[in-house]
Formats: C-alpha cells, sequence, structure tokens
C-alpha cells in the first residue's frame, strides 16, 4: 500500500536488519560443515559399516527441504518461533509441547556434549602431531569447555563477520580436498557405487540416515532470526532452503569423493584404521603441507563454533521455558550487566563437564563412544522433534484459517511427516547398528528410551500445570511473549509478517 | 507487613511545589540514574534492557500525562496537545505522525535506538548530566556522569527502603518499580533483602493500573526476545 508520508519507523528498524546471506552463514556455521566432513561422515563410516552415507545426505536433504516448507510457513503464524516445542504446542496441544521440550533439551545436550569428544580428541591429535605435545583429549576437551562456559556467560557468541569468513574457508578447502580425492581414484576410474539410490533399501541405511541427519542440525535455527530480517516473507525461507541444499550437496560431495579416493570396497576399512584423519590423508600425498595443516585447523575452529553454538542454544532453550515458568522461574532471569541467560548457561556447563570427567574417568573413546554415540544420540532426538514437528505443522494448518496453498499447509508437510518417521522407525530398527554394538546389546534401548523418558516426564508435567497453575499452563509456548498472557489473551497466532 | 497508614517520607529534594516543569523529576531521567552507577555513570543493565526500559520510561512519561494509553498491546493516542517537556512532545509527535504503527512493541522497539541518547541529552540540557571524555586517544568516547551523586542515589535509595520497608508507593514510584522489574534491575535495588520484599514489589506492580502493566508485560517480552535472538554484531 503506498503511503504519501515516509514510514521513518519501520526505516528505522530496518537498519541492521539481516538479508539472506547472514541468515545463511549463522545457521551453516552452527552446522559447522567440516566437522560433518571429516569427524561425521567417516566415523559414520566407520562405526555403521555402512557405504551408503553420501546417498543418505542427499535424501536426508532432500527430506528437510519437504519438511522446511511447512516448517518455514508456520514460523511467520506463532510468537517463539526459534523452538521446536512452540510449534508442537500450537499443532498437537501443551502436554505434547513440553514432552518435546524436555526432548530438545536432553537432544541439544547431547548434540554439544558429544562435540567435546570430537574436539578434545581432535585436538590432542593434531597438539601432538605438529608440535609434539603429549595431552589427552579430555585435558583439551576441558580447556574448550572452560572457554564455552565463559563465553556462555558473557553472551559471546562469534561475530557474523568472524563466521562468514571460517565459513567460506572451510567449505573452499572441503571443495579443493573433494577436486583432489576426485582427481585421484583409487582404482583409476571415479566410481558412482555410494551415491546409488539402492543403499537406501539396503540394510543398516536407518543408521547412515540418522548419521546424515545429524550434520544438519542446526538449520532449523533460520527462523530464530525471523523477526530481525529485512523481508520475513522472503529471507528466512529462503535462508533455510538454501542452507539444506547447500550443505546436503557439500556433505554428500565430500562423502562420495572419499569413497571415490579409497574406492568404494574399503572406505570402510579406511574409515576404521584412520579415523577422523582420513580426509587429511587422503589428500596430503597431493597437496601442500600448509593446505592440508589449515584444513585441520578449520576442522578444530569448526568443531569449536559448534560447540559455542549448541551451548547457546540449551541456554535459550532453558531461558524461554524459565520465562513460561514451566521450569522454575530463576531460569528466566538474565545477568544483570551482560543479559546472559546466566543459570542455564551455567546449568548446561555443569552438565557437560560431568559428562566429560565420567567419560575421562572411565577412559572411553572420545570419538566412538562420546563424539559418535552421543551426537548420533542428539541427531536421533532432534529426528523425533522433526517428526512431531512436521505433524504439528499439518495438524495447525488443518485447525486455522491461513492463506497458504495447499502445497505448503497440508502435501508438503504430509511427504515430510511421512517421510521422517519411515526414517525414525528405521532408525531405532538399526540403532545397534548406528552404535556398532551386538544387536542384544541393552545399549541400543538405552539411548532411544531416555527421550521416552524425558517426553513422558514433560507431558506428565504439563498435566500436573494444568491442574494446579492454569495460568502457567496457558503460557505454554510462549517463551518471553508469556508476561503478556495473564493480561490478554495473548496473540499466539499472528498475522504473517 | 506492609504499614499502609503511615505517613509518606519526605519527596526529593530537587522538587519544590510550584517550581517549573523542567525540574519536576520526570520517569526517564529517574529510571536513567537508577539503571547507572550513581558515582562513576557506568550502566547496571546490559543493552537492551537499558534501551528499552527507557524507551518504556518515556512512554509512561506520556502515559502519566495523559497523552496516551495502553490496551491489548497497542497504544492509543487520547489527547493531541503537546506536553511542555521537549522531549515528550517529540515522541507524541512521532507517535501522531505514524499512525499506521499501534504495537507497543514496534514502539518500544523504534524509541529504543534512540531513547538512551535524548533522554540523556535531556539531563544534561537541566544540569543533572555531565559530559566526560574517557578512554585512550584511540578509543575515545563521552559519557554522562551524574553531577551530583546525591540527586543521583536518591530514586535508588528510596525505592529500595521503601521496597525493603513494605511500604506503599506513590504512583511515580511505582513506575519505576515497574521498570526495575521488568527490566529485571531488581535483583540489585534488593540485593541481600528478603525473598518477601522481593514479592512485595512484584505485587505494588502487579496491583497497579492496567494499561500500565499492559506496556510493562510488552516491555518484558521485548527484552525476552531480545535474549533469544541475541548475536554478537
Amino acid at each position: 500500500m503506498p503511503r504519501s508520508k515516509p514510514d521513518t519507523v519501520t526505516a528505522v528498524l530496518a537498519r541492521g536488519r539481516l538479508g539472506i546471506p547472514s541468515v545463511v552463514f549463522f545457521v551453516i556455521a552452527a552446522a559447522a560443515p567440516l566437522t560433518v566432513i571429516a569427524g561425521g561422515a567417516t566415523t559414520g563410516y566407520a562405526v555403521t559399516g555402512v557405504t551408503g552415507i553420501p546417498v543418505s545426505y542427499l535424501v536426508v536433504a532432500a527430506v528437510l527441504a519437504m519438511f522446511a516448507v511447512g516448517y518455514v510457513a508456520m514460523s511467520r503464524r506463532i510468537v517463539n518461533a526459534g523452538a521446536f516445542y512452540t510449534y508442537v504446542t500450537h499443532g498437537l496441544g501443551r502436554p505434547a509441547g513440553v514432552a518435546a521440550a524436555m526432548v530438545a533439551l536432553l537432544a541439544y545436550n547431547a548434540m554439544q556434549i558429544g562435540l567435546y569428544g570430537g574436539f578434545g580428541a581432535v585436538l590432542a591429535q593434531f597438539l601432538q602431531s605438529r608440535y609434539g605435545w603429549d595431552t589427552t583429549w579430555w585435558l583439551c576437551a576441558l580447556a574448550a569447555w572452560a572457554v564455552v562456559a565463559v563465553l556462555g556467560l558473557l553472551r559471546i557468541d562469534l561475530n557474523g563477520k568472524v563466521l562468514a569468513v571460517m565459513l567460506v574457508a572451510e567449505c573452499a578447502v572441503a571443495l579443493v580436498f573433494d577436486a583432489v580425492m576426485l582427481g585421484h581414484p583409487a582404482s583409476g576410474t571415479v566410481a558412482f557405487d555410494t551415491l546409488a539410490p539402492s543403499h537406501i533399501f539396503a540394510a543398516g541405511i536407518g543408521a547412515a540416515l540418522v548419521t546424515a541427519i545429524t550434520g544438519f542440525v542446526g538449520f532449523e535455527g533460520t527462523v530464530v532470526f525471523s523477526e530481525e530480517t529485512k523481508d520475513p516473507r522472503r529471507t528466512v525461507p529462503r535462508a533455510t532452503y538454501i542452507a539444506v541444499v547447500l550443505t546436503g550437496l557439500l556433505y554428500g560431495l565430500s562423502a562420495w569423493a572419499m569413497s571415490v579416493a579409497t574406492g568404494p570396497d574399503s572406505i570402510v576399512d579406511a574409515a576404521r584404521a584412520d579415523g577422523t584423519d582420513l580426509i587429511f590423508n587422503l589428500v596430503s600425498p597431493h597437496l601442500g603441507t600448509s593446505v592440508v595443516t589449515i584444513g585441520r585447523i578449520l576442522f578444530i575452529t569448526s568443531l569449536f563454533a559448534a560447540l559455542l553454538s549448541f551451548h547457546h542454544t540449551v541456554a535459550r532453550y532453558l531461558f524461554a521455558l524459565g520465562r513460561e515458568r514451566v521450569l522454575p522461574a530463576a531460569l528466566g532471569r538474565t545477568s544483570r550487566r551482560t543479559g546472559a541467560p546466566k543459570i542455564g548457561s551455567i546449568i548446561q556447563s555443569v552438565v557437560a563437564v560431568v559428562v566429560l570427567v565420567g567419560y575421562a574417568a572411565a577412559n572411553a573413546d572420545p570419538i566412538v563412544h562420546l563424539f559418535f554415540w552421543v551426537t548420533v544420540t542428539g541427531g536421533l532426538g532432534v529426528l523425533v522433534l522433526m517428526t512431531v514437528t512436521s505433524a504439528a505443522v499439518v495438524s495447525f494448518f488443518a485447525r486455522i484459517r491461513h492463506g497458504e496453498g495447499p502445497w505448503r499447509a497440508v502435501v508438503a508437510p504430509l511427504i515430510a511427516t511421512i517421510a521422517l518417521t519411515a526414517i525414525l522407525l528405521v532408525t531405532l530398527d538399526e540403532f545397534d547398528t548406528l552404535l556398532g554394538v551386538h544387536p542384544h546389546s541393552p545399549l541400543r534401548w538405552l539411548f532411544p528410551a531416555a527421550y521416552a523418558i524425558v517426553a513422558l516426564i514433560g507431558a506428565t508435567w504439563a498435566l500436573i500445570l494444568r491442574a494446579a497453575k492454569p495460568d502457567v499452563y496457558n503460557a505454554i509456548g510462549l517463551g518471553p511473549e508469556s508476561a503478556t498472557a495473564s493480561l490478554r489473551s495473548p496473540t499466539t497466532v499472528r498475522q504473517p509478517a | 507487613m506492609p504499614a499502609h497508614n503511615e505517613p509518606a517520607p519526605p519527596r526529593r529534594p530537587v522538587r519544590a511545589i510550584g517550581t517549573a516543569a523542567a525540574v519536576s523529576p520526570r520517569i526517564a531521567d529517574e529510571f536513567f540514574y537508577m539503571a547507572h552507577d550513581d558515582q562513576t555513570g557506568r550502566p547496571r543493565l546490559f543493552d537492551t534492557a537499558l534501551a528499552s526500559g527507557l524507551a518504556a520510561a518515556l512512554l509512561v512519561e506520556l502515559y502519566y500525562e495523559r497523552r496516551i494509553t495502553f490496551e491489548h498491546g497497542k497504544v492509543e493516542v487520547l489527547q493531541r496537545l503537546p506536553p511542555k517537556d521537549w522531549l515528550q512532545h517529540l515522541v507524541l509527535d512521532q507517535l501522531i505522525a505514524q499512525p499506521q504503527h499501534t504495537d507497543t512493541r514496534t514502539w518500544l522497539a523504534f524509541l529504543a535506538t534512540t531513547a538512551y541518547e535524548q533522554v540523556a541529552t535531556r539531563m544534561w540540557q537541566v544540569g543533572l548530566l555531565q559530559q566526560q571524555q574517557i578512554g585512550r586517544l584511540w578509543r575515545q568516547r563521552t559519557v554522562y556522569v551524574p553531577t551530583d551523586i546525591n540527586t543521583a542515589a536518591w530514586s535508588w535509595a528510596r525505592l529500595s527502603q521503601q521496597v525493603r520497608n513494605y511500604r506503599q508507593l506513590d504512583h511515580f514510584d511505582i513506575a519505576l518499580a515497574g521498570l526495575t522489574l521488568h527490566t529485571q534491575l531488581d535483583t540489585a535495588l534488593l540485593d541481600g533483602a528478603p525473598y518477601s520484599a522481593h514479592a512485595h514489589l512484584r505485587q505494588l506492580v502487579n496491583q497497579s493500573w492496567l494499561p500500565l502493566r499492559d506496556l510493562l508485560a510488552d516491555l518484558s517480552s521485548v527484552i525476552g526476545a531480545g535474549v533469544l535472538s541475541h548475536r554478537t554484531s
């Protein structure tokens, strides 16, 4: 609608708003591409013994793009759109919402804490091979932990420009490595075996798919920025699709390139022998030492960026739940000077250090038992969340009056729900393959059961709140907006921006 | 228990009945003082909370001047007659000039971009603050420091004492109490006080006028949303 007078308010508030590139940088940097390529994909090959990892990344990217269609459409209509449990609350009811919140807390904590294993092991190895320093993985992990704990309390995350530089460098290094690996195939010819769609129906694919999902965790964060983008209607959807497609292609390409360089038949053995060093060992005969060293350093920095990002995610989840008073109100307070969600940040750090000390004391393997097991368990939790959220999107649009076409409101979310449910069921069925344990090992049930237990606790807590504190119950899912709930019937559904 | 019937303590000394408007205390000025250290002028709050709190304080001034009110998250202009104070006048003009924006949250966000400089300038003009250059050559910047520590500390001390002694507050102090509570400055204000003092503060604010509470709820959600979407720029 054209107006004769200039709209100063809109103009002033538009200053410093984010465009598509900034949002893409923020979320891909949280997903940490080199961590996924050098750490996730290689360990995925090694632990699961499945060769279909590359095609899994592509399949998962397609499913998540489908999921994103309904997800971003709904994000414009709800408050506190940054958190999965808000969608579940609006789509499937408050008990389901609190259950989802508990699952999310466990899943993001698992992602973050698992990454310490990767960081510690990779940094210790780097210091050993380059400077001859003898350290242990847990010493490096604890050093990272201390830095993350302090930055969390100071509310410092990585600056947008730093993230952009790191991200571009990571992608460049990954592409150079891919080109080198594809230029030196094991058998002399480039083999496409690991990209064959037939892998999707092969044994162990569930393990490969959830490994792939784990690599994408973080992309859902685009909607957090919806109120701070220049044009929420376009910026957030496009940034989300770009993030999913770019990372999907990069992961798929890199995982495939590794299998070409080793030969599709020996990728699993090579990954088991070399671990997270695989990609660097494959390219180092053909590249200068400095390029490989830069790659290793970027691998470490990308792990750190992901650690810090997931730490903030957990602290903010706790803050939002504290504001709603679903969790103790003290969690909803911030540090006066820095504005950090102080108590949430401290809780996350304490949980992390307890787990780290436990792993160090038990002398467990940091890569397999901490990095891979715990992050894929986090990935499983996020898979559960995305499946439920997708169903919530369908239910939400079925119940409100809206102007979205059937593709965004019904078809895409429904396809995503079915696909995600299928992945979830196959994953649960093959969790022993994923962990690389005996089919009768209790561990295969222990990790998934943790989510069932916290979800049950969450739903029960919601029902207790309904009986004991109806005002708190009514504000579930509103996050900081819950402050307005007692005064007005809050606008849980808002007009799309 | 609250001693409702005790006589109110003497008002702040700068205010004399019948003096010109320029020296009568203004809520944003007093909140500015409360949100900064009375000696060094260092902020006691993080940026978002300080800027949003000052923006809310400016809106409260207009509410107390009966120019605007707040209902269901919207600002409504009641009377277009300009207030005497230039800053109140300016803010009211902005509200009138942009009638297409009615959400309180939008106005809080908009005013927060300029509130700090505007309030500091207004206080500097009447001698409540003085400018000081600090920092080395290459990082020099201007900060505002209170000219008189006693004036600066008065609101803080008064509010703290009143709440700790479970007294009722006048309408001016209720607004300050609300801003303090919703910017989370109350932890410092009532540092070391028993839990019941915190509860008393919350009760005082929760029993105040509906429009004021409506504004404060939006202030709270603006600050909360700022915490959730924060990134280091």
